[in-house]
């Protein structure tokens, strides 16, 4: 589904994606880790070409995304990207945000897009907060209407660049619980995240990034095993002592 | 003072309408309106070539804006009212060139207040909008401008209150506006300029400072929307 091949990228001189070269298939989950700067969320900004590159070749669905003929407005409609801090449209009730998508790009009458936008809404658990603005409803519940907001137009990939990070603890778990299962409707996911118990879970492959480098790309089992990579285990340790 | 507002006050109004043109606070009130109306949209053209990718338009617009600013209002009114009919060959009424010359001038400040409430919106909101597939339109027009312009309301109403005190340099043009209206009194009456100044200048008083109370009420009434507070009235 998504294919990265010899992909670098350079911020002014510093190289901070470094020859990468991986597959994601298709109906899969994606964890990335890896310590801060090791390029995790610029590796999947570029998938729906946030970040630009300079060498390589990134296919989604077969085609080449950073191709002339390419239009980037219809390659990021069937890519859905939900960042750390939300950013919901702080001046639209939750309803409008997540019509915006319906409205503005599928030309669709407020009348029209809105039994989709509720539906949606249903399905993220917060079809009672329709009409409150972001400002009034929680960390967790904003993160979860910027999910809907990116699925209301059936993207066939989800890019989550940490989205549990700027969560209460306590919030946490119910946004993993919505991942967790939009996971198993066999959306492609590609999440960034230091949640490693929901990298265990609900992982097909974890791959983890170090200066830029994928250095391990396993599955959860051998990832968390003993004969994991020496750098793995050394963050693992550290996420851990935090813990 | 009520003496000459009694004697006076349906010129201080209206001018000398019906039986000649229409002036006085009247006309100041539609000069002020109409000039806001027009330099709205070309504020947020500059605004946007100002904030935008476009290098030629960047050039253009911040060129425009250092001109502008560099040079007095009553110097853009001498321009409109002696060259441009000139330039263009045929003469404009008096009015119009004011209006001319206030958009151009109010134009190049509005636009560098709303330029400053675009760059002001964190950058997660036009990375969403990207995100999302939004093109360059649907992104300026619903998800930019309507939080840039919320943020600089006192600044926009700033400049609204600006337009209406400016508008009294037309009575150096002859527009027959409130600052006109009130020097033809004041030779008339040659005796008493501390009343008539006085008048004119509460005028002016009430007219900007009831529109700024208004526009904090706007503005406290959105942001409570925004915010969700719920605003308590208190009953006494």
């Amino acid at each position: 589904m998504i294919e990265f091949q010899g992909v670098s990228k350079w911020f002014g001189p510093l190289k901070v994606i470094k020859e990468i070269s991986a597959t994601v298939d298709k109906g899969t989950t994606i964890v990335l880790c890896g310590p801060s700067g090791s390029g995790k969320s610029t590796l999947v900004r570029t998938v729906n070409r946030l970040e630009s590159i300079q060498e390589g070749t990134i296919t989604v669905g077969g085609m080449d995304i950073n191709a002339k003929s390419v239009n980037v407005n219809t390659l990021r409609t069937g890519i859905g990207f939900i960042f750390q801090q939300f950013n919901l449209f702080p001046h639209l009730t939750v309803i409008d945000n997540v019509m915006l998508p319906l409205r503005r790009i599928h030309k669709q009458s407020r009348k029209e897009a809105l039994p989709a936008a509720l539906l949606m809404l249903e399905r993220v658990g917060l079809a009672d907060k329709a009409n409150s603005l972001p400002a009034d409803i929680s960390g967790g519940q904003s993160q979860r209407v910027a999910i809907a907001r990116s699925l209301i137009l059936k993207p066939e990939v989800l890019i989550l660049d940490e989205p549990t990070s700027a969560l209460d603890p306590e919030m946490v778990s119910e946004v993993l619980k919505l991942l967790r299962q939009l996971s198993g409707e066999g959306i492609t996911m590609m999440c960034v995240t230091h949640e490693m118990g929901f990298a265990r879970e609900v992982a097909d492959r974890i791959w983890f990034l170090k200066n830029g480098a994928l250095t391990f790309d396993a599955k959860p089992e051998l990832f968390f095993s003993s004969g994991t990579h020496p750098d793995v285990r050394g963050f693992l340790s550290s996420i851990q002592k935090n813990h | 003072m009520l003496e000459i507002i009694r004697e006076y006050g349906l010129m201080l109004l209206i001018g000398e309408y019906p039986h000649g043109k229409l002036g006085g606070l009247a006309l100041t009130l539609i000069i002020s309106i109409v000039s806001l109306a027009v330099t709205f949209p070309c504020a947020i053209l500059i605004a946007l070539a100002r904030t935008g990718q476009s290098r030629p338009l960047k050039a253009i617009a911040s060129g425009f804006v250092h001109s502008v600013r560099a040079i007095p209002l009553l110097m853009l009114i001498f321009w409109a009212y002696f060259a441009l009919p000139m330039a263009i060959g045929f003469p404009i009424d008096a009015t119009y060139t004011l209006i001319i010359a206030i958009v151009v001038y109010q134009a190049a400040y509005l636009g560098e207040i709303i330029a400053a409430g675009i760059q002001g919106l964190p950058n997660g909101q036009v990375e969403a909008a990207k995100a999302l597939g939004l093109g360059y339109v649907p992104t300026t027009f619903r998800v930019i401008l309507p939080q840039a312009i919320f943020n600089v309301i006192p600044g926009i109403v700033n400049q609204l209150t600006t337009i209406i005190k400016e508008s009294s340099l037309g009575s150096i043009i002859a527009v027959s506006e409130l600052s006109y209206v009130m020097l033809q009194v004041n030779s008339n009456e040659v005796t008493k300029p501390l009343q008539i100044f006085g008048i004119l200048a509460a005028t002016y008083f009430i007219l900007c400072f009831a529109l700024s109370q208004a526009t904090n009420w706007l503005e406290r009434r959105i942001a409570n929307r925004r915010t969700g507070r719920v605003l308590v009235e208190v009953i006494a």
